[in-house]
């Protein structure tokens, strides 16, 4: 598709054309703790595109922390029934996703869409999801997506694509949807030395990215092939599950999990409301069963789930990559010290205290 | 919300009315329903060993086994009263609405049975998830070889659907042994606990399959008597019950190891079960 140029001057009118038909989301600066969130912003004028990589992933939007998925009322009198699917699902803008975040959302893609049945739940927030990512040209501390293949340019799932160039974005539209918004703002296709500036902006972050990786520790690979062949000492996992306080923390700000509960919840007024929010593996009841019994009780049983989940090979068939986007944000949050770097580290080196 | 793939019965559930309701043993009673819809009362196909969602409205939906055969039989649910949606659905009477989402799950390999011996091996409850299969048996009773059933309780109070063992017994070319744990004034058949029966059936191994679904100390028991005679893994098959909130393969809480009891289950050979890296 033809490319374009975005002048840097020109973003403000860019976000207000989005915010014309679309909730707007994306990177903010909270005012006082400084911290980056990905949130609601209600026109694009707080959206700041070259804000560091947000502290939450933005899969929020496509599967929010709780919904309603449907309601119901029961008339036991009369015997009747009604059920009310939801269909109050907005169209939003994402915009400034970072590659990590945009492979999070294709991995959830595959996973909602694209096994044996459809989550419809989720299809309905994604057919009305318009996604603007953004190249980084330089990570940031936590980051190791050059380990895990998911950035940090994004190669595919975007309606436009930005690269800062300096003075301008360079605009790449990933579907018709971003090829007629590029059209509509008459932008200027871009020269043709357009591409060759993008990629060496790609290369210089990719070699800068080299020191975060060995630095943060991410020798994925050795681990997806440990964790596949199951060469994981149980003092390994042993280790890793007494450091889990089982606060859920890093499967909340991951971009790839997805885990949900599902809880009717009747009304004061009258009816009820079927929520579906999000869960974790860590949790000692998210496995339990009626009369006490849980198959998964010690909690190195369940915190291993999440690394299989995240690396070994047969898991990753659902994701048709791995699920783990090297986003670091586990890392940064966990507070026993066992974000999937770590973990990794503890799985190479058979680190068992 | 506009849907694809038979998506009513899957993402929504239906509404179906009671229209009977058996006290089946202690804590469980089954419960006949007939949907509201008239097309979907004409045609709910099912595989034996398949199971659905169940909402009882005002208090939330968990997952039952189907039962019923799928060419004979009125649609019924055996549910033991455990917890706050099956204590919910014990509290419902005849006439009262519920609703359904499904059928879920692979069911039983039955393509690649016929010729073979069919022994089903129950303990307590585990019937209920193993008598569509012997129905739907029964009905094709010349595909197979010798068809038995090893069921066995704690008292004779706690046997499942009695009338259809009754029935059962009669059949010919249907072999019926029953079993409580301790003998009890007014029984007059077998004690000991299940797995004995295999003797005195004299359980066939060649060209065999066992069904065996029950608490995990019977199942233990049982397997170890199997595969002691010689009955091979791949040819045990039992369905597995998973903590479950979706029923199509998005919660991930019915996960064992690396398969997911909703959409790769519930059916699994003993071979599957001991390959998936996860206690059961
Ligand atoms: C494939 C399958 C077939 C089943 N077939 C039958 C059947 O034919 N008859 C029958 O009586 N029971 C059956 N069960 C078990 C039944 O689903 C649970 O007893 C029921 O979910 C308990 O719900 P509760 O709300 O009463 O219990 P609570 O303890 O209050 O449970 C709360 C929630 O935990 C979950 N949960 C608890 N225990 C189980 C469990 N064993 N399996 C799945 N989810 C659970 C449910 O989501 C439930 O809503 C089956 C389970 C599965 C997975
Ligand atoms: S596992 Fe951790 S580093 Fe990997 S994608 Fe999830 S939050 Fe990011
Ligand atoms: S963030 Fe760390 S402590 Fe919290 S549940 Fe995850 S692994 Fe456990």
């Amino acid at each position: 598709m033809t490319m374009h140029l975005l002048a840097k001057s020109d973003v403000p009118r860019f976000l207000s054309a989005l915010s014309g038909r679309f909730e707007m989301y994306g990177p903010q600066v909270h005012p006082e703790s400084g911290d980056v969130f990905f949130d609601l912003a209600a026109d694009g004028s707080r959206i700041r595109l070259d804000a560091p990589i947000p502290v939450n992933s933005p899969k929020f939007a496509v599967f929010p922390h709780w919904e309603r998925i449907l309601s119901y009322a029961y008339d036991r009198e009369n015997k009747e029934v009604k059920i009310i699917p939801e269909d109050l699902v907005r169209p939003k803008a994402l915009v400034g996703v970072r590659a990590c975040d945009l492979t999070g959302l294709l991995c959830f893609d595959r996973f909602f869409l694209g096994q044996e049945f459809v989550d419809e739940f989720y299809r309905a927030h994604r057919r009305k999801i318009f996604i603007v990512s953004v190249t980084c040209t330089a990570p940031f501390p936590q980051c190791f997506c050059v380990c895990t293949d998911s950035g940090p340019y994004a190669a595919e799932g975007y309606d436009v694509n930005l690269t800062d160039l300096g003075e301008s974005y360079l605009l790449e539209p990933g579907s018709e949807a971003g090829r007629a918004l590029a059209a509509e703002l008459g932008l200027a296709e871009a020269g043709p030395d357009a591409a060759r500036r993008r990629d060496e902006a790609v290369d210089r972050s990719i070699s800068l990215f080299e020191a975060k990786a060995v630095e943060n520790k991410a020798w994925i690979s050795r681990a997806v092939n440990r964790l596949t062949t199951g060469f994981v000492k149980n003092e390994t996992w042993e280790y890793i599950g007494k450091q889990c306080f089982e606060c859920g923390a890093c499967s909340f700000v991951c971009p790839s999990c997805s885990c949900f509960n599902i809880e009717d919840v009747n009304r004061q007024s009258g009816g009820t409301d079927r929520l579906r929010t999000w869960d974790s593996c860590s949790f000692e009841g998210y496995a339990r069963m009626a009369g006490e019994h849980n198959p998964r009780r010690p909690v190195e049983d369940r915190r291993n789930k999440r690394f299989f989940c995240k690396l070994s090979y047969s898991q990753s068939k659902k994701y048709l990559r791995p699920g783990c986007v090297g986003c670091g944000r586990c890392v940064r949050v966990c507070p026993g010290d066992i974000g999937m770097t770590n973990v990794v580290t503890a799985i190479r080196r058979d680190i068992t205290g | 919300m506009d849907m694809t793939r038979n998506a009513a019965a899957v993402s929504l559930p239906v509404p179906a009315e009671i229209t009977q309701i058996r006290e089946e043993i202690e804590d469980v009673k089954t419960f006949y329903f007939r949907f509201e819809d008239p097309e979907l009362e004409r045609s709910f196909p099912i595989r034996s060993g398949q199971f659905v969602m169940c909402t009882v409205f005002g208090a939330g939906e968990f997952a039952v086994s189907l039962p019923w055969s799928p060419e004979q039989d009125r649609r019924h649910l055996s549910v033991r009263s455990v917890g706050k949606v099956t204590s919910a659905l014990h509290g419902l009477r005849v006439g009262d609405k519920i609703g359904i989402r499904g059928p879920f799950g692979n069911g039983f390999p039955f393509a690649e049975l016929s010729g073979r011996n069919l022994i089903y091996v129950a303990g307590g409850i585990g019937l209920i998830p193993l008598r569509s299969s012997i129905v739907h048996a029964l009905l094709h009773r010349e595909d197979f070889g010798r068809i038995i059933l090893l069921y066995g309780a704690k008292s004779s109070r706690e046997l499942m659907y009695r009338p259809n063992i009754e029935e059962w017994r009669k059949r010919d070319g249907f072999e019926t042994y029953v079993t409580i744990d301790r003998p009890e004034p007014g029984w007059d058949g077998e004690t000991g606990f299940v797995h004995t029966l295999i003797e005195k059936a004299n359980v066939p191994i060649e060209n065999t399959t066992a069904f065996v679904c029950g608490p995990p100390v019977m199942f233990n028991a049982v397997i170890g008597e199997l595969s002691r005679r010689g009955l091979k893994d791949d040819c045990i098959i039992s369905t597995l019950e998973r903590h479950m909130k979706c029923g199509i393969g998005k919660c991930q809480h019915c996960a064992i190891g690396r398969t997911l009891v909703c959409t790769d289950g519930p059916v699994y050979t003993y071979k599957q079960i001991k390959t998936l890296g996860e206690t059961i």
